[in-house]
């Protein structure tokens, strides 16, 4: 018996001793920990930001660095802190409920940003910044982050969704993808692509990603301007039955592995040319060049084809909108550098050159710094801004109200998943009994 | 400023003659025991009385920052909804299985672990045991690689080498359901096994050997013999499965985190979480987390009376 | 004739528990194997039977040697908060198992009913007034804050109970002659006997702690202060590429358990058949 209290104390060195020798070395950085800017500075205010997506920190440092550079007499020194995706809001949720240990600065996802604009709001309205501004961006994109008026929310992109083509299945098919202006058109060609490669034309997650693009673009959604339930209406039926045809009829798509568009098993299945196009936002760039290589140059981007009875060309879709939480020390400071970091002219070209993502200011898509050649340039195409401009008047946005989360929670669990991979529940009925179990949760 | 007063030869006796009755008072066998318990009962206190009555206040709740509200019963009305009879059905037929498998699973392996007929006990006692030593992290990733959707993936070769199509493990409501089943079991086989193979060493060797004089073949000496001095660790087994498999949440968690397509793998622990902390639905969370309780203590208390725990004497 | 039967039914038997341990083993196998092929393969398609040699690298390892810091500070964290979580709470169940089982006081039985009545209660119910609770003692983030629900485990305070149950009482009577305080009845007479029972409860408790999961998600927030499993369990996640260390990670964090277990089993095995199934 002895040996095993000895081995007892024998783990607890161990424990001290990997405890220390990892303190130490854990600030030498490496890929998925903290960050920080502004530390050699004395009388630095100190800030501190939380996300999810280590790239997001990364640009935040570069940006404090900037202001740092431009502003040495409010000097910031910022820490970000990057966590896992539910954790993270978990607990920003749980801190902003207490009242205490939130960040200055939070990434809050569009699905769940609704949740955080409950109760007495917690988060600092942004009007005072974007006042002045407001003219160079595509609105529905800020609309998606704001309650009565007031904007919490800097967007990170303006995520207005596209098709990418995989021009190797598209020529070896023979179709023209200039051609398709229609969704009907996009169903023939993919029945010319399945007939003669042998491959899917497309992609259909079962969560929000393989729905709510389609019913917006048709200028529907989950709710009416007042708030109401629209969940089940016309429109969204039929896209559903449309999107329903192309998996289960026509079979020209297929739910991807992995079941989202951000899995390993996905990448893979897309990086060996598993399907021909998908559907998602313009934000999905960085994804392509990171995960998959083997289609360098081989992507084509290209509006969504358009609806019959609908203008509407392309929707704002997902996206990641930064807020100022109320329990920041200074909430000015923290405002206006995430006006500088996220805001800002040079803010937003940053936003594309650093992130490729497509910025949420219309005012710098023809800026010559924007225009420079870059890695997303070279992996796609030159003219992605001019297809942008192109569309510009016709994306729209999407209206959000707090049960905005739970009809999302309620789509992938109950809807799609039966209707979509089962197949084993009609579109009509799915949503229908949905609405209902939706409104007993809305009192 | 006031001065201390200088302690006088008396008042130090006194002093000194309190803090010896104080200990021979600590030491009295009337104190000892309290003394004893006194970190669980503080611990019961802060850890989980308190707790449970708040969890009990926040069910009648609409718990918002700085907009608490009392609602009535507003949050149990909602909780009977599709959601929540998913979720109970997946834990109620998640716990029917993971009990058969782990108690009869067990005893089996056991009893012949326990026979002369095998060999090698050490070796195959460790190998059942070694699954529990995994976290349920570790696990979970195994089993996610192992049962990938890819066809190169472990299940899918086997499956497909015995002329079957692959399978999307983690899709369908029969695997996934399957999926979670066969974790728990493979984690806790072995635990369950150690539990039984303790209990046969209680089994007195003569009631074996007049049994033999009676010509009982082997299953009669298992059904007549084994079986009822195995029936308190039966007991003991069952009970905790069962409270264990309505707590599940993890084995759900890390196939799916927290939402699983069609809720294929919600849990009532699951459903509490997504809605309590990621929703930002507290008061109904509570809600779910009293029914849950309830649920337990009715299920417990039939398990126990149905199966005599409660009996004292030994018919 | 018979020999030949039985000597047919003991091969099928212990080819079967041959089976059955292979089964039980692969899992943990398939991984020690497949962590020497690329990670991102790994989760893209899944651990598979048939792989070529010549993929097989170190790179998984050589990684988490090199790079990932964080993951020598999480194995820090579990390991210290194990190893106080089975310290103290063998130290605090074992005087309250004990004084269940030797003490006659008031109230005895209603401790009991209250133990076995928190092994009933779910833990998930109590974990979001208990997550306020730790706010506002400003615990959040803490080694305590992860090791206090454990520290009393119910569980540990019945199994020493029964334990206790079946210590000579004649040897209290006599120390208590020979002038040696109730304490020190407990902590040089009594806990010495009991040492078999607390072997078994190290490695429960010890298990317990180290795969705890729910509980430390909730309260640990800075990734310096992350145990393994949920540092592991943030790796997997689409917006990092952190495969290599969850997989050699996986690795890293079973084997040294697994040659502990090999080489302690006999002491678990005798200390949980003595105590904990008599009831």
């Amino acid at each position: 018996m002895k040996k095993i209290l000895l081995l007892g104390m024998v783990i607890f060195l161990l424990g001290l001793l990997a405890a220390c020798g990892g303190g130490e070395e854990s600030s030498g950085g490496s890929a998925d920990e903290t960050l920080e800017a502004g530390s050699d500075i004395e009388d630095a205010t100190e800030l501190t930001f939380w996300t999810f997506a280590g790239t997001h920190a990364e640009f935040f440092n570069d940006a404090a660095e900037r202001w740092n550079e431009e502003n040495p007499d409010r000097a910031i020194k910022l820490i970000s802190e990057t966590y896992p995706f539910d954790q993270m809001h978990n607990n920003l949720l749980l801190a902003l409920q207490s009242g205490e240990g939130a960040p200055d600065l939070v990434d809050i996802e569009i699905a769940k940003f609704p949740n955080f604009l409950q109760g007495d709001i917690q988060l600092e309205s942004l009007n005072d910044q974007l006042d002045p501004i407001i003219d160079n961006f595509v609105t529905e994109r800020l609309d998606m982050y704001s309650k009565e008026d007031q904007y919490y929310g800097a967007p990170t992109h303006l995520g207005a969704t596209v098709v990418y083509y995989n021009m190797d299945i598209m020529d070896e098919a023979g179709v023209d993808i200039d051609s398709i202006d229609t969704w009907d058109d996009y169903v023939e060609a993919g029945k010319q692509v399945l007939e003669s490669t042998g491959k899917p034309m497309s992609v259909i997650p079962t969560n929000w990603y393989g729905f709510w693009p389609y019913i917006s673009q048709k200028g529907s959604g989950f709710f009416d301007d007042n708030g109401e339930l629209t969940l089940a209406n016309e429109d969204n039926i039929e896209t559903l039955k449309f999107i329903d045809e192309m998996v289960n009829e026509h079979e020209i798509a297929v739910v991807p592995p992995g079941a989202d568009f951000h899995t390993e098993e996905f990448y893979g299945f897309m990086n060996d040319g598993g399907a021909a196009s998908m559907t998602v936002p313009m934000y999905y760039m960085k994804d392509f060049t990171e995960y998959m290589p083997d289609l360098n140059g081989k992507i084509q981007i290209r509006p969504m084809p358009v609806w019959s009875d609908s203008d509407i060309r392309s929707v704002a879709m997902g996206g990641t909108g930064t807020a100022v939480t109320s329990q920041s020390a200074d909430v000015e400071l923290a405002k206006e550098f995430l006006s500088f970091t996220k805001l800002s002219e040079e803010g937003n070209i940053q936003l594309w050159k650093q992130l490729g993502f497509d910025p949420p200011r219309w005012d710098v898509w023809d800026d010559p710094e924007v225009r420079a050649d870059n890695e997303f340039y070279e992996y796609f195409h030159d003219d992605i801004f001019d297809i942008l401009l192109d569309i510009r008047d016709d994306i729209s946005g999407v209206n959000m109200t707090e049960y905005t989360p739970d009809v999302l929670e309620e789509l992938g669990a109950n809807v799609l998943h039966g209707v979509i991979r089962e197949d084993n529940r009609e579109p009509e009925d799915a949503l229908k009994e949905t609405a209902e179990t939706l409104k007993g949760q809305m009192q | 400023m006031l001065e201390t007063p200088t302690k006088t030869n008396v008042e130090v006796n006194r002093e000194s003659s309190r803090l010896k009755r104080m200990l021979n008072f600590l030491n009295s066998k009337k104190v000892v025991p309290y003394v004893f318990i006194l970190p669980f009962v503080i611990s019961f206190l802060l850890l989980t009385f308190i707790p449970a009555v708040q969890a009990f206040v926040m069910s009648f709740q609409k718990v918002l920052p700085g907009q608490t509200t009392f609602i009535g019963w507003q949050n149990y009305e909602r909780i009977l909804n599709p959601t929540f009879y998913k979720a109970l059905s997946n834990t109620t037929i998640y716990v029917i299985l993971t009990v058969l498998i782990l108690v009869i699973v067990p005893i089996i392996l056991s009893v012949f672990l326990d026979s002369k007929l095998v060999r090698f006990k050490t070796f195959f006692r460790a190998s059942l045991f070694i699954p529990s030593l995994a976290s349920i992290i570790v696990a979970g990733t195994i089993f996610r690689m192992v049962f990938g959707e890819s066809e190169v993936a472990v299940a899918n070769q086997v499956v497909t080498f015995f002329g079957f199509e692959p399978v999307d493990w983690r899709y369908n409501s029969w695997s996934a359901m399957l999926l979670m089943v066969l974790l728990c079991s493979w984690r806790w086989m072995g635990v369950n096994v150690l539990y039984f193979l303790a209990a046969l060493q209680n089994v007195p060797k003569e009631l074996y050997e007049a049994a033999d004089i009676d010509g009982a073949n082997v299953i009669q000496k298992f059904l007549y013999v084994t079986l009822p001095h195995l029936k308190p660790i039966v007991i003991f087994v069952s009970t905790i499965s069962i409270i264990n498999g309505f707590r599940m949440f993890e084995e759900s968690y890390v196939f799916w985190e927290t939402n699983s397509p069609g809720n294929i793998g919600l849990t009532v622990v699951g459903y509490m979480y997504q809605q309590g902390i990621q929703q930002n639905d507290m008061g109904f969370g509570a809600a779910v987390g009293v029914v849950l309780i309830l649920i337990i203590f009715v299920i417990s208390f039939v398990q126990l009376l149905l199966t005599g725990a409660f009996k004292r004497g030994d018919e | 004739m018979k020999s030949k039967k039985q000597t047919a039914l003991k091969w099928t038997i212990n080819l079967s528990f041959v089976f059955i341990s292979f089964i039980a083993l692969f899992p943990i196998l398939s991984l020690l194997v497949s962590s020497f092929r690329p990670a991102s393969d790994l989760m893209r398609n899944g651990i598979s039977l048939t792989f070529s040699l010549s993929e097989l690298t170190v790179e998984n390892y050589t990684y988490i040697f090199t790079q990932a810091s964080e993951y020598w500070q999480w194995y820090g964290n579990s390991l210290i908060i194990s190893s106080l979580t089975i310290v103290l709470s063998l130290f605090f169940s074992s005087m309250v198992g004990y004084s269940l089982a030797v003490y006659d006081f008031k109230g005895n039985n209603f401790i009991f009913l209250l133990v076995l009545f928190i092994i009933m209660v779910p833990f998930e119910i109590l974990m979001l007034p208990l997550f306020q609770l730790f706010i506002d003692l400003r615990l959040m983030d803490t080694y305590l804050a992860v090791m206090l629900p454990l520290i009393v485990a119910p569980i540990a305070v019945f199994f020493f109970r029964q334990y206790a149950l079946g210590l000579p009482k004649e040897l209290m009577d006599a120390a208590r002659i020979d002038g040696t305080t109730e304490y020190g009845i407990f902590f040089k007479i009594m806990m010495p006997l009991m040492l078999p029972s607390f072997a078994a409860m190290a490695i429960l408790q010890g298990l317990a702690s180290w795969n705890n999961f729910l509980w430390p998600l909730l309260v640990l927030r800075s990734n310096d202060m992350f145990t393994l499993p949920i540092g592991l369990a943030s790796l997997l996640t689409p917006y990092g590429n952190n495969y290599d260390i969850l997989i050699s990670g996986s690795v890293m964090t079973i084997i040294p358990i697994i040659i502990l277990f090999i080489f302690f089993q006999r002491y678990f095995i005798s200390g949980l058949s003595v105590g904990g199934v008599k009831g």
